[in-house]
Parts: structure tokens; C-alpha cells; sequence
């Protein structure tokens, strides 16, 4: 199992209970983003750029706890910013924990080895790390050299002190995927319990504006990547969703399956896309016209969105929905390796992108061609 | 939220593909926003501008009717039928209270604070990289900003 039996049990439990009251719409995992400020500043990031008072602004535990109560959700992400610069994230987490909820700490681990000591190992804790591929593609994608090295120190350092640590891979337009599947073999060794894996979205305040991937390419890139899959691997995702992004499902996107709380309220309507907030989660769920959103409702900011946040509880909705929605999931956990010679053929013949990680630019700087770009 | 014309690559991009056979997602062309004082003579004119604001990641300063002034970061807006009805919601700079201001209270809106999320090019990060590498540097990175 990619994720303990208990909360398997817990969420599929929940879920159960939402449609057995008869639900239309439920959320699945709260975004709980307490702070936007981060130690980093990815090319491909819309959340850091705020006026400084709005970077030094965080939420105190007491309204994470809040939020967390009106939501109702098993689970709850800490994405950011980059939680572990906020000085109550300690405590947040064990408030958390101590409501049994499961937390999914996003951190890009620079500080992770040093804060370990600062968090209890529990079975509802896990560090989500984010690490975005091998050495070069990760430092590329986080505009930091030797981000790598440190993010998997401390993952080694997480698992050795008994920690859940799962991980968190954006890929973009320029994506290798035989470096992907190499990236997944890394971090298997270097005992992670499972990995999450997510197309990067149009992003519309990210300094780069330029590999944002569509979804035909998405699709492509997926069905090379995790095609032939290797027994190994772990996946912290709905088998519904990862059959989504190799295009051999569709879904439609659940754009209140996992909701956002942060300083400025409730996120309209979904973590990716910023159209206003409200003050609970009630008025969220009420005042949002939902049908405006998601690649189906011919909205330009969802066209090409396949992202974990839209379309992972869509996943699960789909397991839970029908017998033959549960038998699809049973046969894809145990018997799902897919394989696919036309995915091993894509494998081979993938030709890496001009822009892709920096060791690729070298090539291209060696005709000087990049004397001529402009910066800032 | 966002107007037409700041989707205008989206759009374009959507009226001759099926977003299923998009390759590459358009971005979003960028307005230089920074310092833009909007005419707010039409009621049309102070919706467009204060959608603008919204979207704006910079500080702003609206002037109320009155003479007071609030400045600081546009975090939401609700737009109701008339101008009356519309309020815009603001962080101040000076303090963490959300403040509502009525449209119809605005008598002068500017985009005075820098726009947090202009300037930093992809292209910009990568050549930074090469003339840092060329000069023999190590560990080179964008830096996040520094908040003092």
C-alpha cells in the first residue's frame, strides 16, 4: 500500500459517508496554506509574489485549527510559501495530529534537517518534499544550484529518524521522462513512502509564462513516465487520476475536491485560480458558481489544467462511484503496471527539450546562441 | 479573476485548438500596471480598474471620497449590481485588518506599490546562470526577496 491501511480506511470511510448522505459536493483534502513566504523563487511559482506586509503575514494556529474544523476534510496539505519559515509550524502540525487528521507537510526541505527535531514521528504525519526531478532538473526548476542535494538530505534525514516521508514532483514543458523515471528510482532508494507526480498549470503570476504544458503533451509525456511501471514504485495518488494524466481516462476537474484556506480566507474557486475569497468555508461552497470552472466550462484559465488539485478527488469520486469505478481502482492497484510498447517507443525516441535543465542550455550555449536574450 | 484582454493569448490560442490537442499553454502577456493612475469617469471604467487592482500583486492606494486614503494589497472584490453595492477588500500596509471600501466611496485609485510578480524572466534566470557560471561562481540562485 502507497498509504497506511488505517488512513485508507479513514478516507474511504469518509468518502462513503458523504455520498451515503447524499453530498454533491465535498471537499477531500484542505490546502491549508498558513503563510506565502518561501526560501526559494521558482521560475514556474504564482504563490510567493505579494508586497513584503503580505510575505510577513501568517496564520496562528488557532485559525488553522478553524479552518480545518469547518472544512471536515481527513486530510490536510501545508503547502505554502514554505511552511517550515513559519515559527508556530511545530505546534499547527500538532494540533493537527492531535485531531487525527493526516497531514501532508509540503516543504522544499532546506530546512527540514535542521527543524526534524521540532515534529514527533506520528502515522499522521508525512513530509511532503518537493523535489522536481534528478540533481539538474530539480535545481533548474527551483532557480537554485545544490537544492537538490539538500532537499534529499532531508528526506534521507526524515526517514532515518522514523518520519512518513512521501514526495512531490511538478514537471513542466521540458520534461525528460526517462530522467523522471530515473528521479522515481532515486527516491524509492532513498526510502520514500510514496510520490506524488503533477503537470505544472499556467500559473498566470509566474515569472516564466513560457512551458506551461498542454494537455496533449501532458498526456504524452505521463503515458511515457509511468507506462512499463516498474513494481517498486509508490504512488501517493488516485489510480483514476494517474490513468487521467497518461489520457487513458477522462475525468472532470472537482474544483471544490480540495479547497484553500489562507490569510486571505477561502480561496475562490480552487487552489490554482485566484477569483476572490470568502469568509467560511460555507459561503465557499455556496456563492462559487462551480459550473464556471474546469476544462469542460470553456474557461481559458482551466483549458489546461490535469493538476493533482482539480482532478485528484475527481479520482477518487470516480473509485467511489460506481462498483465498476472500484473495480477499475482494485485492478489498477494490483495489476497495473501498464504496459505499453508504444510508451517504451516514445521513451526511446524522446528528444529533450532546447530550454530543458541547464546541463542541456550548455549545448545551446555553446553557439552563443543565448548572448542575444534579454533579462531583467 | 482576469479581463479578455489579459487572456487574449488563452483565447486565441483556444479558437483554433481543442484543449486536448494543445501541446504548449499559452502564458499571459504581462501589463505594466506599476504606477497607473486609471480615469475612473465611468462606472464601467471603475469596475475594469478595480479588476485590474485585484489581479495587480503590487500595493495600492485608493483615495475615498472623503480625503482618507488606504493603501495596501487588494485581496478581493465583490462586484454587486450597482457601484454602491461593490466594495473592494484591502489589507493595509500599516495593520492586518481587511478594510472595505464601497466603488462608490473610490474617488481615486493608483497602483502605487511595485508589481511583485514583473521583471523576473525565465530567460533572465538563465542567462544570470551562464554569466555566473562563466565567472566561476557556485551555488548560484534567484534569491527570494528580502522582506526589511
Amino acid at each position: 500500500m502507497a498509504v497506511p491501511v488505517s488512513q485508507a480506511w479513514t478516507v474511504a470511510s469518509y468518502v462513503l459517508k458523504q455520498k451515503l448522505k447524499g453530498r454533491k459536493r465535498y471537499p477531500l483534502v484542505l490546502m491549508l496554506e498558513p503563510l506565502f513566504r518561501c526560501n526559494l523563487a521558482c521560475a514556474g511559482c504564482g504563490k510567493i509574489q505579494y508586497p513584503a506586509h503580505i510575505l510577513k503575514a501568517e496564520l496562528t494556529p488557532e485559525e488553522c485549527f478553524k479552518a480545518v474544523e469547518e472544512c471536515g476534510t481527513p486530510m490536510v496539505a501545508i503547502p505554502g510559501g514554505e511552511p517550515l519559515l513559519h515559527p508556530k509550524m511545530p505546534e499547527i502540525v500538532a494540533g493537527l495530529v492531535a485531531r487525527k487528521k493526516y497531514v501532508y507537510m509540503c516543504t522544499n526541505a532546506l530546512l527540514l534537517k535542521e527543524k526534524l527535531h521540532l515534529f514527533k514521528p506520528s502515522k499522521y504525519l508525512s513530509f511532503s518534499v518537493h523535489v522536481d526531478g534528478q540533481k539538474e532538473h530539480h535545481d533548474f526548476a527551483v532557480c537554485r544550484e545544490g537544492g537538490h542535494d539538500i532537499a534529499m538530505e532531508g528526506v534521507r534525514a526524515a526517514v532515518a529518524a522514523g518520519f512518513r516521508v512521501t514526495t512531490n514532483t511538478t514537471l513542466f514543458d521540458g520534461a525528460d521522462p526517462n530522467s523522471v523515471r530515473r528521479h522515481f528510482d532515486e527516491l524509492m532508494s532513498a526510502g520514500v513512502e510514496s510520490m506524488m507526480v503533477s503537470p505544472g498549470y499556467t500559473y498566470d503570476k509566474a515569472p516564466d509564462q513560457k512551458h506551461f504544458l498542454g494537455r496533449a503533451r501532458s498526456k504524452k509525456l505521463f503515458r511515457a513516465i509511468l507506462s512499463n511501471r516498474k513494481k517498486s514504485w509508490q504512488f501517493n495518488a488516485s489510480p483514476m487520476f494517474m490513468e487521467f494524466l497518461m489520457g487513458k481516462k477522462d475525468l472532470k476537474c472537482t474544483p471544490w475536491g480540495m479547497p484553500t484556506f489562507s490569510i486571505f480566507g477561502w480561496q475562490k474557486p480552487c487552489y490554482l485560480l485566484q477569483d476572490g475569497y470568502a469568509d467560511t468555508f460555507r459561503e465557499l461552497m455556496e456563492t462559487v458558481e462551480w459550473s464556471n470552472y474546469g476544462t469542460e466550462s470553456g474557461n481559458p484559465r482551466c483549458a489546461n489544467c490535469m493538476v493533482h488539485s482539480g482532478y485528484e478527488a475527481s479520482g477518487v469520486n470516480y473509485t467511489f462511484g460506481s462498483l465498476k469505478g472500484m473495480l477499475e481502482t482494485a485492478r489498477a492497484m494490483f495489476f497495473g503496471s501498464y504496459k505499453d510498447n508504444g510508451a517504451m517507443k516514445l521513451l526511446n525516441e524522446w528528444k529533450p527539450a532546447q530550454h530543458g535543465p541547464l546541463v542541456q542550455i550548455a549545448a545551446a550555449q555553446q553557439s552563443n546562441e543565448l548572448q542575444g536574450v534579454s533579462g531583467d | 479573476m482576469a479581463t479578455e484582454a489579459q487572456e487574449a493569448a488563452k483565447i486565441e490560442q483556444l479558437a483554433h485548438a481543442n484543449p486536448d490537442e494543445i501541446e504548449v499553454a499559452a502564458g499571459r502577456e504581462k501589463e505594466q500596471l506599476e504606477g497607473w493612475i486609471p480615469s475612473l469617469a465611468s462606472e464601467a471604467e471603475t469596475r475594469e480598474a478595480l479588476e485590474k487592482a485585484f489581479d495587480y500583486r503590487g500595493d495600492i492606494t485608493i483615495t475615498r471620497k472623503d480625503g482618507t486614503k488606504v493603501e495596501g494589497y487588494l485581496f478581493d472584490r465583490r462586484s454587486g449590481a450597482t457601484l454602491e453595492s461593490s466594495y473592494a477588500r484591502v489589507i493595509p500596509t500599516n495593520s492586518p485588518e481587511k478594510v472595505n471600501v464601497a466603488y462608490s466611496d473610490i474617488a481615486a485609485l493608483a497602483f502605487s506599490g511595485r508589481d511583485t510578480a514583473a521583471g523576473k524572466t525565465f530567460e533572465a534566470w538563465v542567462k544570470k546562470y551562464w554569466e555566473k557560471k562563466a565567472a566561476g561562481e557556485k551555488n548560484i540562485q534567484i534569491e527570494p526577496e528580502k522582506l526589511d
